[in-house]
């Protein structure tokens, strides 16, 4: 709770110093006071309680999730101080809605009242919006930002049209009363109630990018700023995957089956669309877009297998998952900047240019496509073993399936990288970026050698 | 039985108004329209005891997003009969997915059991009062949070229209 408070005086601060003029302190601030957010925030740890009248409801589950997000964004930092420009004027603007992203974002990992979803939901997506049109002399941004608003504000109603239903099922917004609702009632609940749950479930589809949900997702990544870009597919995700699990297990367990059907459908043609899309795309952020939602269709895997130790195995899906897409953005933004498009072709003959960046591009790739011993295997593997243990055979035999499909499309990078001559376009480093990369390989192979540092935290 | 005289009233104004708002030709004419559809529905709210609802409907919706309807016909110059005609088929389709809808509102309707009316046991339900009471107790933090949800719109507006220099 208190980190949500902290976090949103970051965000006036940001406003406070454009107005004292002290625009070159933004960044460099927000990174270490996120820093020490994110040693504040872990001291809640064991220590979960609620707060405001039962409104909001910290526990480990939702400081893990915390933690991850405010990592994430404090990369998104170090990147942004390279790739917004010292004279961009509106760079206190840009870091200030970040933040507030990052609010709405933990807003949705421990809020225990579904206005307080609704609330966390809307504050992430509609400073979302406005940071996918912020290149507004682009016709490519420009079009991200309205489709997104359009498609998002319109799925916005059906959450908001499904929380209506369930109040009037259940007369209250607090999940647990709703919960305490089901299971005294799990034999006469009134159809309003399962009509309202599958409407939020299909509103969190859409959020977390899954088919057929999914059409706004690659046109929205492309056009907007990679930095968003990457934002979209890291946090946006982790935030959305963790408020549906937190939906699905805290509340709607009594309507499991209702729910249940939707998901596996969804789940099956998310991983199916997005790999066999990917297959033939040339331009790289369209297919981490697809590779976003074949990602997607994985984790709603996690979602549905409730029994056993679920929630870790998201949590640790959910880091190898941001790790490796970050370091695959953050090279994305240096080779493309440079190059000036953004397709795969640009990256040809990086493995000579630069070493460091070919490594880390060939690692968030590998780990992507599930290969040991990277973080992404082994979330792959907990996955897939968890709904396995509650015997969903089939969904992850599609998955697998999928996942070897997969290893194509994520090879074509590293061929064009080392296989191809290299081309005559200068990619200039930095420090921040050269940190950013680092870190990401160090962290995707500590978390694939070993994978109990997270695994049984939860 | 008063109460019931301005009901009906209230139903056929709003019912009437909704309808010149689709069939007007006129796009000023169907924004005005849908001012007073807005009102009679803030009627209802009244009715209802819900004068906190009825007065944010009357703020936002006639107010507000009015305006900001008013604006876009004016700027865009749609006040003229210059629309395409739409195809038979757009037709078609239109009739068929309109009429799908109505067949579904009709069969759920139809299998509800519609709630007998009961008087509220607290008159002061609905009324400024309460709902301010519940808002500083019970939703203070959504209240206090959806301030953050507001700045950052406005910090987007200003992202979004402010001049280059």
């Amino acid at each position: 709770m208190n980190t949500l408070i902290y976090v949103s005086c970051l965000g006036f601060f940001c406003m406070i110093a454009e107005i004292l003029n002290q625009r070159k302190l933004i960044i460099p601030v927000l990174v270490l006071a996120l820093a020490v957010i994110f040693g504040l925030n872990l001291s809640d740890w064991n220590h979960g309680q609620t707060y405001f009248n039962n409104m909001v409801q910290v526990d480990n589950f939702s400081v893990a999730f915390s933690g991850l997000a405010i990592f994430i964004t404090l990369l998104l930092f170090i990147l942004a101080s390279e790739f917004y420009a010292a004279s961009d004027t509106h760079i206190s603007d840009y870091s200030a809605i970040i933040i507030f992203i990052l609010c709405g974002a933990l807003m949705m990992f421990n809020f225990n009242n579904l206005a307080m979803l609704f609330i966390g939901i809307e504050t992430l997506s509609i400073s979302l919006y406005v940071m996918a049109g912020s290149r507004r002399f682009e016709v490519k941004s420009n079009e991200a930002g309205f489709k997104y608003f359009l498609m998002g504000s319109f799925m916005s109603g059906f959450l908001l049209f499904g929380i209506a239903l369930i109040y009037g099922a259940s007369g209250t917004f607090y999940l647990d009363k709703i919960y305490q609702y089901t299971q005294t009632n799990s034999a006469i609940l009134p159809v309003t109630f399962h009509v309202g749950a599958v409407l939020i479930v299909f509103a969190m589809l859409f959020k977390t990018s899954s088919a057929p949900f999914h059409f706004w997702a690659p046109d929205v990544y492309e056009g907007s700023p990679t930095l968003i870009t990457a934002m979209m597919s890291t946090l946006v995700k982790v935030a959305a995957f963790a408020a549906f699990y937190r939906l699905i297990s805290h509340t709607f367990l009594y309507v499991f089956p209702s729910v249940e059907t939707v998901i596996a459908i969804s789940a099956v043609l998310t991983v199916s669309i997005g790999n066999f899309i990917a297959l033939n795309q040339t331009n790289f952020k369209r297919l981490l877009a697809y590779s976003g939602i074949s990602h997607a269709g994985y984790l709603l895997l996690a979602i549905i297998s409730l029994r056993g130790n679920t929630e870790s195995s998201l949590l640790y899906y959910a880091v190898g998952y941001s790790v490796s897409t970050l370091a695959a953005f953050s090279v994305a933004m240096l080779v493309f900047k440079a190059a000036g498009n953004e397709n795969i072709d640009a990256l040809n003959g990086l493995g000579k240019k630069n070493p460091l960046m070919a490594a880390t591009l060939t690692m968030a790739m590998l780990s992507l496509a599930g290969i040991p011993p990277f973080a992404g295997f082994f979330g792959k593997y907990y996955i897939f073993s968890e709904a396995m243990k509650n015997g969903y055979f089939y969904l992850v035999l599609v998955a697998i399936i999928n996942s070897i499909i997969g290893v194509f499309y994520y090879f074509k990078p590293i061929l064009a990288m080392y296989g191809q001559p290299a081309n005559e376009i200068e990619v200039k480093t930095n420090y921040a970026n050269n940190l950013v990369l680092w870190v990401c390989l160090a962290l995707s192979l500590a978390l694939g050698l070993f994978p109990d540092l997270i695994v049984g935290l939860l | 039985m008063g109460s019931e005289i301005i009901f009906y009233l209230l139903s056929a104004l709003s019912i009437f108004s909704a309808l010149v708002v689709v069939f007007s030709k006129n796009p000023i004419y169907s924004v005005l329209s849908l001012i007073v559809c807005f009102f009679s529905i803030a009627g209802h709210y009244v009715m209802l005891n819900a004068q906190f609802l009825a007065i944010v409907h009357i703020i936002v919706y006639a107010g507000a997003i009015m305006v900001l309807l008013l604006f876009t016909v004016m700027l865009l110059n749609l006040n003229k009969e210059s629309e395409p005609h739409k195809s038979n088929l757009i037709k078609v389709a239109a009739i068929v997915t309109g009429g799908l809808l109505m067949l579904t509102l009709l069969a759920s309707l139809r299998t509800s059991q519609l709630p007998v009316y009961v008087s509220p046991t607290d008159l002061g339900l609905g009324t400024v009062q309460t709902v301010g009471k519940s808002l500083f107790t019970d939703y203070l933090l959504p209240f206090e949070i959806s301030s953050i949800l507001f700045i950052s719109a406005m910090i987007g507006a200003v992202v979004l229209a402010k001049k280059e220099r």
